[in-house]
């Protein structure tokens, strides 16, 4: 439990801190039964912008609830700015910052107020708050709305006054859980300038998203969980090295019989670089490789002249999807196998 | 543009940890700043929480209060009128209102507010809470200050004049923790603003109806006399109204060691702390269970 009106008590000095996070073998199964965080270790060095990535349900959150000591691990040692969890769980409380997943403010105090708020709970001394939340409030753009209520802000508005929230006592270790989701594009943008530039800071900066152009455009180096494990790990590039280039679907009217045909038509016909990848799935196929703009027209012609029905394609960026895809031969979202025989030809040669 | 990056966050090479420094005291302050600026900010919430004080105190002086001024004096050996002799349980029922709106303030932190963040904090729960409390306290002595206006507009008289007035208020104040802690403790529990209305708002109106807040309990049958006896709103009753009456009311513990009024207040305010004691126990504990970062 915390720590109740005890909170100075343990206030070592100097530390001298290469790591910001040193997790070792974490285990969380609740009493239901349910694994959450299966046997997870990770370090995450200083200064680091680390993002942890997975779909719905794969166990980030209570991950990041245990870093945070909002959770007790059922086995595992956690250090956190140098802390151990278990001898000083309030000395990780005091150095550093947290954004949940859901947004949270008092909607009934202006912006003003709930920075004031976190000043005083944080102990930042009295002489500073006034600056300290004019800064805060000007690095997440809310200046001109300080005296606003903040349950009138638009949902990106009070994300950003959240972090701001999470900052009052500068913490050298920030948690940003999900912090985008749910926000149009214009405001994820926005919210993705003022992390860089906390992190430019100096702060590492420790982030889940579901969203690998999330990861791709702000972390250093990211881990790819699912069903509470890490299944990869690496920097934003090789994680999109994997899926091999940028990625084109199409999409197939027809039988599967008639989409495999399709896809070794392909495999066949068409000049590919090194590293690309070719999937059939049940609804077409994916191909995912660097020269795909260069290919692209080939490849569609070549369907249609073989008599096959395209009913949509499209090339993006690879997502989370394309990587688990790419790595496991399982779509994220579901972890359903793609096709019965799950088909993980990349191309040979 | 900035200071944020101040010289102990300017690099990475950053050789000291920076903490945050709180104190118990702060703790405090920050917690009962925000509460009591909540209150001043949500004025439907007083409205809401004196809405149903006020019909009572309204509709019961004009349905009841003829037809049961004879019982009364009966009992009270002179004739009071029935809004005088109401009052005080009206405050008290202000009292309890509040102490509900208490849990329900906690639960919806819990479920939309800042509560989570506050837990990650270094803030102590002791601070967090008492700071919350306090505001809490001064909401009650506002609404209960206002429901006394109230009802001497309406005609009601208190014996011992503005000191009375400051009395009903201490009382209610010394009440209003039992039902702090009691919804606060469920609120921890539960975690959930339906399951704590649900459970809170059945127990409301049997405890002010089966206890001395309406009628005198001579005039009730025997079983309610025995509830009542066990049901703290009639040590809260009894004490405000001897302050209103400027009488020893008190008919469940008969006490003649003291002179006056102080004969009902007296083992009024013991009743009233013991029930505290046990129920704000509870609450520490519950709040203790709810706060530590067990695995769910």
């Amino acid at each position: 439990m915390k720590d109740i009106g005890n909170q100075n008590s343990s206030r070592e000095g100097e530390k001298d801190l290469e790591h910001s996070i040193e997790a070792q073998n974490i285990d969380l199964t609740y009493s239901d039964g349910t694994e959450a965080v299966k046997d997870i270790s990770l370090t995450v060095p200083k200064g680091e912008f680390f993002g942890f990535l997975g779909p719905n349900g794969a166990g980030k959150t209570t991950f990041i609830k245990i870093l945070v000591t909002l959770m007790n691990p059922t086995k595992g040692n956690l250090c956190v700015n140098g802390f151990d969890l278990e001898e000083n769980p309030q000395a990780i409380r005091e150095s550093i910052g947290y954004m949940g997943q859901e947004t949270r403010i008092d909607e009934d105090l202006t912006a003003w107020e709930n920075i004031r708020f976190f000043c005083e709970a944080y102990g930042v001394p009295k002489e500073k708050w006034e600056t300290r939340i004019e800064d805060l409030l000007e690095l997440v753009g809310l200046s001109d709305v300080a005296d606003k209520t903040a349950g009138d802000f638009s949902g990106g508005m009070k994300k950003r006054l959240d972090a701001a929230m999470t900052l009052v006592h500068e913490p050298p270790l920030i948690f940003l859980d999900e912090p985008t989701t749910g926000l149009d594009p214009k405001s994820r943008k926005k919210l993705w300038e003022y992390f860089q530039r906390i992190n430019d800071r100096g702060r590492t900066i420790f982030l889940t998203t579901q969203y690998l152009e999330e990861a791709d455009q702000l972390c250093d180096r990211v881990a790819v969980i699912q069903n509470g494990e890490i299944i990869t790990e690496g920097s934003p590039t090789d994680l999109k090295d994997e899926v091999g280039g940028r990625v084109l679907e199409i999409k197939i009217d027809g039988e599967k019989g008639s989409i495999e045909k399709a896809e070794s038509l392909i495999r066949d016909t068409c000049e590919f670089d090194d590293d690309a990848t070719l999937k059939a799935n049940e609804e077409g196929i994916t191909i995912g490789s660097r020269n795909v703009l260069e290919i692209g027209t080939d490849v569609l012609l070549k369907l249609r002249d073989s008599g096959f029905d395209i009913k949509e394609f499209d090339i993006h960026e690879p997502t989370l999807d394309d990587v688990f895809m790419a790595i496991t031969g399982e779509r994220a979202s579901d972890g359903e196998e793609i096709a019965e025989k799950g088909i993980k030809s990349g191309l040979e040669g | 543009m900035s200071d944020l990056g101040d010289k102990s966050l300017d690099s990475k090479n950053q050789k000291v940890i920076k903490r945050a420094s709180n104190s118990f005291f702060g703790d405090v302050s920050a917690s009962f700043k925000r509460w009591i600026l909540k209150f001043i900010r949500s004025p439907h919430v007083i409205a809401m929480n004196l809405l149903q004080p006020i019909l009572f105190l309204f509709l019961f002086s004009e349905i009841f209060g003829g037809v049961v001024g004879g019982p009364m004096s009966a009992f009270l050996g002179e004739s009071v009128d029935y809004i005088t002799f109401l009052l005080p349980a009206i405050a008290i029922q202000v009292a309890m209102m509040t102490g509900q709106g208490s849990g329900i303030g906690l639960v919806q932190d819990i479920d939309e507010g800042l509560f989570e963040k506050v837990m990650v904090s270094p803030m102590g729960t002791t601070g967090v809470f008492l700071g919350k409390t306090l505001s809490e306290l001064i909401r009650i002595a506002v609404q209960i200050g206002i429901i006394l206006g109230l009802g001497i507009l309406l005609g009601a008289e208190i014996a011992t004049g503005i000191a009375g007035v400051f009395g009903v208020i201490l009382i209610g104040i010394l009440f209003s923790l039992i039902f702090v802690s009691l919804t606060t403790a469920i609120a921890m529990f539960t975690k959930d603003q339906e399951a704590m209305i649900s459970i809170v708002t059945p127990i409301v109106f049997p405890l002010l109806f089966l206890s001395s807040a309406f009628l005198p309990l001579e005039s009730l049958p025997s079983w309610v006399q025995t509830f009542a006896t066990f049901n703290p709103v009639t040590y809260g009753v009894d004490a405000a109204r001897s302050i209103v009456l400027g009488e020893n009311v008190m008919t469940v513990i008969e006490m003649t060691s003291f002179s006056g009024i102080w004969n009902t207040i007296i083992p009024a305010i013991l009743v009233l702390l013991a029930f505290a004691f046990i129920l704000g126990g509870f609450a520490v504990f519950a709040i203790q269970r709810g706060t530590s970062s067990e695995v769910k």
